[in-house]
């Protein structure tokens, strides 16, 4: 954390308007998330209790700059045991909506906008996987109603997201 | 009865009126209206020479109805009707306005508008006085009596003042034993002392710094007390100050009057049963007793546990023939005046919080369990040990907030579980110096005398502290260890604690019978079902249930330095309810016309007091009536009832009309008249106090006083717009402020409903509006007439 960067109330008044952030201020900062977390068992680089810290203080940058709020696996557990019923895995997704909003996507997550706005799926098939379905005796992948999921993406305004490369940009 | 004199009485409070108002003007409009029979002015009324110019005129029979315009709010009006009292005439012939905080100093800029403003308020007070009626005392029986529910450390305390003052006390315990939860806490923060430890009753024959045991104090050879274990509170009836009591009493089966305490029916006794008293750490007989010993020293028979007749081998080996198997339940009825509930709290069950495996890993225990354990005289003898293996307990971890500032079980901080556990933490320490100790915390809390320092020594002693909650207690099977999932947060690192005990600080609930008692007593309970105070902040031992007082636990956890204080003070209030042996009351109550009840049963809902019932009338029909005992004259049951056939003794129906009419009958100014109606709480205190600090605020706005916000009706404010006001203003407490808890809610609901009313009769809802006002926010009061004012002059004159 930069030690000079002031705290401000905006950011979480801004979470707080956003959907799935409404419960962040009653975060006492207990950690029952962080020891709950199977991601932070794993890597030291995501702690959901920091992430809400951080947000809290006003961190704006640091919070939606980093690829740590993109770690979070969605599996509920500090969800299900936060004494405080913040909502934190819903938290989690109202930052990285804010983080979308602003063009703030990594790089994978952009290439899965962008394959599922061409092919109608979130990863293209090769030729490789369709020889390996054959293989495994699965039957061959239907083509997908990449229209209808045109039409879904547009009319839920998915497609107007600053996310490069879903225009039909390479990637 | 004798038509009305009205005398007037008009201070100048050293020039302040006369500097603004127009007083000749003023006397000579005053002198000409109807039935006023005495003038009189001088610089103040309220005490000295002035006073003496009242009581004359009331002892010559000059008047009969005495109207002052003093300038002291409150003070004034009590010091002028005593003496109009002590003079010969009923107090409440008396009618006091405040002609500076209300009209000269507001309204300073206009003297003319203002002096018009003030013939209004004398108009409206005489007019009122000449329909005021005098108000009787009344004299209700006090039973000099005291029920005592709970005999735990607050309700014996509470028990042991009243009965050393002479109060025939009863104290009721639900156990078989006294000593409540304390009993089993064995050792006292913040004097490190024996929990079963009291102050030793009758300071006449003992040195005041004698404290003993509970069973070696002689607390229960205390004169007046009467204890009554075994027991529970099962119905009330009769009136505050004269309660009947009915009390169940299980049976012991065992002789109180016999019983030698030898342990030979124990030692024969062949059921065991998990012991309660100790945690279920130990077994006990079915016919038991407490250890060491409480009160009384005498053993009883678990009847759910006892074989009875099919075994008997106690009544063959008793010496003392004290076995009766018997023995029947009783009923016992007590004559009261007061009642004290002192029904404690108890530990949480954690097991609902499946992460900590409570009752599934023997191991995991609360703090309760390891304070028998660390009891010299416990299931362990003082040896903390795996309950899983009974092997000696060396690593010891805490996890503090355990269902406690929870919001999926108990929302609220238990408020001395950092203490038990630092205590416990401390003991462990220094008697076996090489346990690993460790507190998992989320917040220390330590606000008290001295108990920081618990806080310092343990950090001396090398407890060991982890900022962070657990997550999970996992169980090790190969070693028979649990491991404690927590992040230690300043470090930000994931732990792994190994720990062979741990221990919950369990959140403290109220007493499982709470619910069932409150029903039982009228009582209300607060959302985490402690019984409800009446005002947290005056009034932490009184309830809504006049002659009913509560204390200690029962109201929330609370260590025991802060129990006696609140058991005292439960005690000194029914002493002082119940002092003179009579309660004697003004009946400045609510009166219902029973011609006009039409039983529709609202008001005994309404009525924040409990103080309307419905009596059987004939054809099956109900009518309402009010206890005048009970009654506070709030006149939130006249807001309500539909009909109007509620009044209030001191505020009739005929006295309103008659002041909204004079109030609105003079303008004098250019704006739209406005009358604010105020409830004599905080919102005529913010317009007192708007005026005494001199804010300003136009004259076109008349107030008119009322007990309670909640005593307005639609009809009250239909009149004023009849009657020539072009807006209403209704100024009430803050709705969790009001001081009849509901009467400024209800306000706020009517207004909201009135203002649809007023919209369907073509009528700008702008035109009404309620303020939630303090003594503090004159100011507001001040800039809400302004605004008001400003609003209406752009809606124009009222069109009806």
């Amino acid at each position: 954390m930069a030690a000079q960067e002031r705290t401000s109330s905006d950011f979480t008044v801004e979470i707080k308007q956003t959907l799935g952030g409404e419960s962040i201020t009653r975060c006492y900062q207990c950690g029952t998330c962080a020891s709950s977390c199977p991601v932070a068992k794993m890597t030291d680089r995501y702690n959901p209790r920091e992430v809400i810290r951080l947000a809290l203080l006003g961190q704006r940058e640091n919070v939606l700059g980093s690829d740590t709020i993109w770690l979070c696996a969605s599996c509920y557990q500090c969800q299900e045991r936060c004494p405080q019923e913040v909502e934190i895995a819903d938290v989690i997704y109202a930052l990285r909506n804010i983080a979308i909003r602003e063009g703030k996507v990594p790089k994978i997550y952009a290439e899965f906008a962008a394959t599922l706005t061409r092919d109608g799926r979130l990863v293209s098939m090769s030729k490789f996987l369709e020889k390996k379905r054959i293989e495994y005796g699965l039957p061959p992948l239907k083509p997908t109603g990449v229209e209808a999921i045109r039409k879904i993406l547009s009319a839920t305004g998915f497609d107007k997201l600053p996310i490069s490369g879903m225009k039909g940009e390479s990637t | 009865m004798e038509a009305a004199k009205v005398g007037v009485f008009i201070a100048d409070c050293g020039g302040q009126i006369s500097k603004v108002l127009d007083i000749e003007a003023i006397t000579n409009f005053v002198k000409n209206i109807d039935g006023v029979a005495f003038v009189a002015r001088n610089s103040e009324f309220w005490r000295g020479q002035g006073l003496q110019i009242i009581v004359e005129a009331v002892k010559n029979k000059k008047i009969n109805r005495v109207v002052v315009a003093e300038s002291i709010p409150k003070i004034s009006e009590l010091a002028i009707t005593k003496a109009v009292e002590e003079a010969g005439l009923n107090p409440y012939l008396v009618e006091v306005l405040d002609l500076k905080n209300h009209c000269a100093w507001p309204h300073r800029d206009a003297p003319l508008e203002a002096t018009e403003k003030a013939k209004a308020l004398l108009l409206a007070a005489i007019e009122k006085a000449k329909l005021l009626e005098p108000i009787e005392k009344a004299e209700f029986p006090a039973v000099k009596s005291v029920l005592v529910i709970g005999g735990g450390i607050a309700g014996m305390q509470a028990a042991e003042d009243l009965a050393e003052m002479d109060f025939q006390v009863y104290l009721v315990e639900r156990e078989p034993f006294l000593g409540g939860l304390a009993a089993m806490a064995g050792h006292f923060f913040p004097t490190d002392d024996c929990a079963v430890c009291i102050q030793s009753p009758d300071l006449k024959t003992i040195s005041r710094t004698s404290r003993k045991c509970v069973y070696r104090s002689g607390f229960s050879e205390i004169p007046n007390l009467n204890i009554l274990t075994n027991s529970r509170v099962v119905k009330l009836e009769g009136a505050p100050g004269n309660y009947k009591v009915t009390v169940e009493r299980k049976p012991r089966y065992v002789n109180e009057k016999k019983c030698v305490a030898c342990d030979l029916c124990a030692s024969v006794c062949p059921v065991e049963v998990p012991d309660e008293y100790n945690a279920k750490l130990k077994t006990r007989k079915a016919i038991y007793i407490n250890k060491p010993l409480i009160y009384p020293p005498v053993y009883v028979i678990d009847e759910e546990a006892c074989k009875f007749h099919d075994c008997a081998r106690c009544v063959e080996v008793c010496p003392a023939k004290a076995i009766e198997l018997d023995q029947k339940p009783e009923k016992v009825t007590l004559n009261v005046g007061s009642i004290i509930v002192a029904t404690g709290f108890k530990e949480y069950d954690p097991s609902v919080i499946k992460e900590y495996h409570y009752g599934e890993y023997p191991d995991v225990i609360t703090h309760l369990e390891l304070a028998r354990m660390l009891d010299a005289f416990g299931p362990t003898n003082g040896v903390i040990i795996k309950p899983s293996d009974k092997k000696p307990a060396k690593r010891i971890v805490f996890i503090q907030c355990v269902g406690s500032r929870d919001r999926r079980w108990n929302p609220y901080c238990s408020s001395i579980c950092c203490m038990i556990s630092l205590k416990h933490a401390i003991m462990i320490k220094s008697a076996y110096p090489d346990a690993d100790v460790t507190i998992c915390y989320i917040d220390m809390r330590t606000a008290g005398r001295g108990y920081e320092k618990y806080y310092e020594r343990a950090r001396e002693l090398g407890v060991k502290f982890v900022k962070g909650r657990p997550s999970e207690i996992v169980h090790d099977p190969s070693a028979n260890t649990l491991i404690v999932e927590v992040e230690d947060e300043l470090l930000r690192r994931l732990l792994e604690l190994e720990a062979d005990l741990v221990v919950l600080a369990t959140a403290m609930v109220p007493s499982e019978d709470s619910k069932e008692l409150a029903g039982i007593l009228g009582l209300e309970l607060d959302e985490d079902g402690f019984f409800k105070e009446y005002n947290a902040k005056l009034r932490p031992t009184e309830t809504k249930r006049r002659g009913i007082f509560i204390c200690g636990g029962a109201t929330f956890p609370k260590d025991v330095p802060t129990t006696s204080i609140h058991s005292h003070s439960a005690a000194l209030k029914a002493a002082k309810f119940l002092l003179h042996g009579r309660i004697v009351k003004d009946l400045k109550v609510a009166f219902v016309n029973e011609e006009y009840c039409s039983n529709c049963q609202i008001c005994p809902v309404t009525c924040p007091y409990g103080a309307i019932t419905l009596v059987p009338k004939e054809n099956g029909h109900f009518v309402a009536r009010v206890s005048a005992l009970i009654c506070e004259g709030c006149g939130i049951c006249v807001g309500t009832c539909p009909v109007g056939a509620i009044e209030l003794t001191h505020l009739r129906q005929n006295q309103i009309q008659t002041q909204i009419r004079a109030l609105l009958s003079i303008n004098g100014t250019s704006n739209p008249l406005i009358l604010a109606i105020s409830c004599s709480e905080c919102g005529h205190t913010a317009v007192d106090s708007s005026g005494m600090s001199m804010m300003r605020y136009p004259a076109n706005v008349r107030v008119l006083k009322v007990p309670c916000a909640g005593m307005v009706q639609v009809q009250h404010i239909l009149e004023a717009l009849k009657a020539g006001a072009q807006g209403v203003m209704i100024v009430g407490c803050k709705p969790d402020g009001c001081h009849y808890e509901v009467g400024s809610g209800k306000a706020q609901k009517k207004v909201e409903m009135a203002k649809m009313l007023l919209k369907a009769y073509g009528i700008e809802p702008e035109r009404l509006e309620m303020f939630h006002l303090i003594y503090v926010e004159g100011d507001r009061f001040a800039e809400a007439a302004r605004i008001m004012t400003e609003n209406l002059k752009k809606l124009g004159p009222l069109r009806l």
